[in-house]
């Protein structure tokens, strides 16, 4: 029985590119989709093909206003979950000090715990503070949320960095400021970058915790949200075929170059 | 060699100060938590007291809320809610089995077979975060549509009725019921299972393959008893990551199922930002998280030592 | 091509020591390196002997002690501010950085704007001309080891600290590099202290050799003084193998000790016993295994006299190109060593054949018989 063998042999590849197949659906879906040209308000059923999307990506009211919004909000998110994620990282790693355990807790727990539930208490918060629902209640909530994803990032990082590089640098004239900026930061870079990729994806994606705390105010995820309510314009399908497509490209550019570079220095 | 006998320049004078360095760290760890860790207790602890307050609050939206000590209201919350709270748990768990399931040959795949395909499948299994999870659910509507090819295949094979008789489906269609959603939750977790198994099997050295078989283990029985216990790390994290913000979830009960498909997430979500009962939907909040933590606890203790193998 | 030594490059450690809560790593401990030499620091693991390299560095702070570098109080200057650098353990050179940029760092630091002269010089010292661009992790290990030679000498310190500069690298390699750095110490003339636990590295390398441990220096010295006339039964075990026979003192003859030794007598010159030699007093006589010579018993009455003599029957012989090892079943001790160069072999040396040990009463050694007599062998190491 040759093939029930060959079938045998290939089985954990022929299961895992079906998960993959089944990963990647949905995609296909979305791109086919964005040439579709719907007959009512909802995109969910094959017509005829269609470029008109394409060539009018912001035909639909309010969309990418909502886009251009979430792109704000999510780089302002990164910066500042980056930048207090850091700082946390780094006096996990280096420093001794007391109610470790607590801080560490503190920092676990906002990934162990359902979105829904820290969007209505955050929403409690407001209510209770009388704040204004709206941009920065939103990027407080993103901060909130990206921080620990960041500290876990970094703290890797940081961890497996070797003491001894920085005692280097300290013994080469290097003060403690120099250390820092010409050593220790370069060399966390790739934690700290991995960090602020993460803090932009979950920012840019997050739709329970910005739903709660929005007011008013209408996110991209938020738009396809209220779209799936109302009707589904395809311009929502481009943006998301046009996303996943810079995504990989920009992930294979990046691959190529590093690789072209090390076989120049090889 | 004249360039070692050239004087080097002059360092700083030796003043001998009294440890410098150390009296100025002594309290960088503490400026370094600050800001961060003040931003966790104001916007994730303390709204957490709120809403423990909250819950035992009494009131209305016109006249205001008064802490009264009205705990009736996890009661009376917990009567009317016990199915979606039962529905999330059981949900959420069908999910996290099936994300294993799918998820674990995938990221052995990408582990140890791959070969030079390693980064391409990786960069496929991320991508797809980038065009929003909202977009890509709604996919899920066409792909499961009652005159597509999915539910067309399933009724000619008679899965259907199977499925019917199960409670997974009902009619001749898949949308809006329990497996639409379970379907959705799954799909929309399974990185999260992907990427900590095929770390944790990443790490595991190749060379315990061949032991294994040299010291006569079968294929599967390697499986079994070298590259699952090893993999046990990822797993736990795995399905961590895929049963909570699964159990919490409910846009895909909303996109994908009905009514009699809603979860404690569709609750929650309704009482406060329809219907604004606050306490109520504290109090759920509250007997959800609760929940997870007792859970998450439990499941990491069971699986923390011993009971790895 | 020397400095002229005016004492600035002496290391003068005096009472440092260093405690971890309740651990002591470094006892009390009176240094003085000479400017120019080549020092090493030489113990097991855990002997506090990087503990103490890292004080002079400026990476740990002493607990109690000063050290001076000439007359220059460094105890509590900043490693960035003391005129001497180091070559660390797996070498910690930086990453992200090219070998170019590695080198030039300590330069650019002290804000020197044209390094790439002196780079380039110091680059070619170490035979890393080509490898300029590259990135560390593309050199091979002998190579980052003397990019992290050159990274500290092109600071012109005034002392160079060696952390187990060459464990990283493999057996042949290491001896070339032992070699090199001898070479690279004679040319600059710079004070080098090295830390290491290979007791062959220090003896072919260093000028002076302190052996240190459980955080004490036990003996200071030469390698050959160290070697031939140990003071302790670590220096013996540790450096070197030593044969360790129990004795008692029972008369002084001149200016030798007559021992008593299971029912034959020894001869040990009074004047390298470091142990008290009251009559009645007990003593552990030492003999190094190659200066024993070998004589099959029916040749014991061709044995000059003179001659400290033990008998014994071959228990175990490998045979290793230059040199047989034999290992002697004694009614004064279970398993001695005796290492017999080849060159001329006596068939009959064979395991289970009765012989007589002899050597010159010179050679011998005697140590307090109130220390543990395992201290420092590999065994004793290892536990």
């Amino acid at each position: 029985m040759p093939f029930v063998n060959w079938l045998k042999r290939r089985l954990v590849v022929i299961a895992g590119l079906l998960t993959l197949a089944y990963l990647l659906l949905p995609n296909v879906v979305v791109t086919v989709f964005s040439f579709n040209k719907p007959k009512g308000r909802f995109n969910y059923e094959w017509q005829r093909f269609s470029t008109d999307a394409w060539k009018d990506p912001c035909g639909v009211a309010d969309m990418c206003g909502s886009l251009s919004l979430s792109l704000q909000i999510a780089l302002w998110a990164t910066v500042g979950a980056t930048v207090l994620g850091t700082m946390i990282s780094f006096a996990l790693v280096r420093y001794r000090f007391r109610a470790r355990g607590a801080v560490n807790s503190l920092i676990f727990l906002p990934m162990a715990m359902p979105e829904v539930v820290m969007a209505a208490s955050l929403l409690t918060l407001f209510l209770n503070m009388g704040a204004q629902l709206g941009f920065w209640t939103i990027l407080i909530a993103h901060i909130m949320f990206c921080l620990s994803f960041v500290v876990t990032a970094v703290k890797a990082r940081v961890m497996s960095m070797d003491p001894r590089l920085e005692e280097a640098a300290r013994d080469l004239y290097a003060g403690p400021v120099q250390t820092f900026l010409r050593v220790t930061l370069p060399i966390a870079a790739p934690g700290i970058a991995a960090g602020a990729l993460l803090s932009f994806a979950l920012s840019f994606d997050d739709f329970i915790i910005t739903n709660f705390n929005a007011g008013s105010t209408v996110t991209f995820p938020m738009f396809v949200w209220g779209s799936a309510q109302r009707g589904t314009p395809v311009q929502i399908n481009v943006i998301g075929t046009a996303m996943f497509l810079v995504a990989v490209l920009l992930v294979l550019s990046s691959m190529v170059i590093t690789h072209r570079r090390n076989k120049q220095k090889a | 060699m004249s360039t070692l006998t050239e004087a080097p320049p002059p360092l700083a004078p030796a003043t001998p100060e009294k440890k410098p360095a150390r009296r100025r760290g002594r309290f960088t760890p503490y400026w370094l938590l600050l800001p961060g860790m003040l931003w966790l207790i104001v916007f994730f602890a303390l709204p957490m007291i709120y809403q423990a307050s909250t819950s035992v609050q009494q009131g209305s939206l016109e006249e205001g809320y008064k802490v009264t000590w009205h705990f009736a209201t996890y009661w009376d919350a917990l009567a009317a809610y016990w199915p979606q709270f039962l529905r999330s748990v059981s949900y959420a768990a069908a999910a996290t089995v099936l994300c294993l399931l799918l998820g674990y040959p995938l990221a052995y795949l990408i582990a140890f077979r791959a070969g030079r395909w390693k980064n391409l499948i990786m960069i496929l299994v991320i991508a797809p975060f980038f065009t929003s999870f909202l977009i890509r659910t709604l996919a899920w509507k066409t792909i499961l549509a009652d005159n597509g090819v999915v539910v067309h295949t399933l009724n000619s094979l008679h899965l259907l009725d199977l499925t019917n008789w199960l409670g997974w489906t009902a009619g001749d269609r898949v949308l809006a019921t329990p497996l639409a959603v379970v379907c959705g939750l799954t799909y929309n977790f399974l990185p999260f299972m992907i990427l900590p198994l095929y770390t944790s099997l990443e790490r595991i050295d190749g060379r315990l393959h061949e032991a294994a078989g040299d010291l006569y283990a079968r294929p599967w029985t390697t499986f079994r008893k070298v590259t699952f216990p090893l993999s046990m790390p990822g797993v736990v994290s795995g399905t961590l990551l895929t049963f909570i913000p699964a159990a919490g979830d409910y846009v895909n009960a909303e996109l994908l199922g009905s009514t009699d498909t809603r979860m404690i997430g569709n609750v929650i979500q309704t009482q406060f930002l329809r219907i604004l009962d606050y306490p109520t939907a504290a109090a759920l909040s509250f007997i959800l998280m609760a929940a997870i933590l007792a859970m998450v606890t439990l499941y990491i203790r069971r699986s923390g030592t011993e009971d790895l193998v | 091509m020397k400095t002229t030594p005016d004492n600035s490059g002496d290391v003068r450690l005096s009472g440092i020591s260093k405690t971890y809560g309740s651990f002591t790593a470094v006892h009390p401990l009176d240094l003085t390196v000479p400017e120019g030499s080549f020092f090493a620091l030489l113990g097991a693991s855990g002997c506090g002997k990087t503990t103490t390299l890292r004080m002079i560095a400026g990476l740990e702070e002493p607990t109690t002690g000063t050290v001076r570098l000439g007359d220059q109080d460094v105890t509590h200057l900043p490693p960035y501010k003391r005129p001497v650098n180091t070559v660390f353990q797996s070498y910690a050179l930086f990453p992200h950085l090219d070998i170019f940029e590695n080198v030039a760092f300590g330069l650019r630091r002290r804000g020197i704007k044209s390094v790439k002269k002196q780079v380039e010089e110091m680059l070619e010292l170490v035979q890393l001309g080509e490898q300029a661009r590259k990135k560390p992790h593309q050199l091979s290990g002998g190579q980052q080891q003397r990019v992290a030679v050159a990274r500290a000498l092109i600071n012109h310190p005034k002392v160079l600290l060696l952390d187990e500069p060459l464990g990283a690298l493999d057996l042949k390699l290491r001896r070339q590099m032992q070699l090199e750095l001898k070479r690279i110490q004679t040319e600059v003339g710079i004070t080098f202290v090295h830390v290491t636990h290979d007791q062959e590295e220090a003896m072919t390398m260093a000028d002076t050799v302190a052996v240190m441990n459980g955080g004490r220096v036990e003996q200071l010295g030469s390698p050959a003084d160290l070697y031939e006339n140990p003071q302790s039964t670590f220096v013996a075990n540790f450096l070197g193998t030593s044969n360790l026979i129990e004795a008692e003192v029972d008369t002084k003859n001149g200016d030798d000790l007559v021992l008593k030794a299971g029912g034959g007598k020894l001869v040990l010159p009074e004047a390298r016993c470091s142990a008290p030699t009251t009559a009645g007093g007990k003593v552990l006589v030492g003999i190094r295994p190659e200066k024993i010579s070998l004589t099959h018993a029916d040749d014991a009455g061709e044995i000059p006299a003179g001659r400290n003599r033990l008998t014994g029957k071959i228990a175990d012989a490998s045979f290793i190109g230059v040199s047989t090892q034999y290992v002697i079943d004694s009614p004064v001790c279970d398993e001695l060593a005796v290492y017999v160069q080849n060159v001329e072999r006596d068939g009959r040396l064979v395991p289970g054949a009765d012989v007589v040990l002899h050597w010159n009463p010179a050679h011998t050694f005697g140590l307090d018989a109130a220390q543990d007599i395992d201290a420092g062998t590999e065994e004793e190491v290892a536990a």
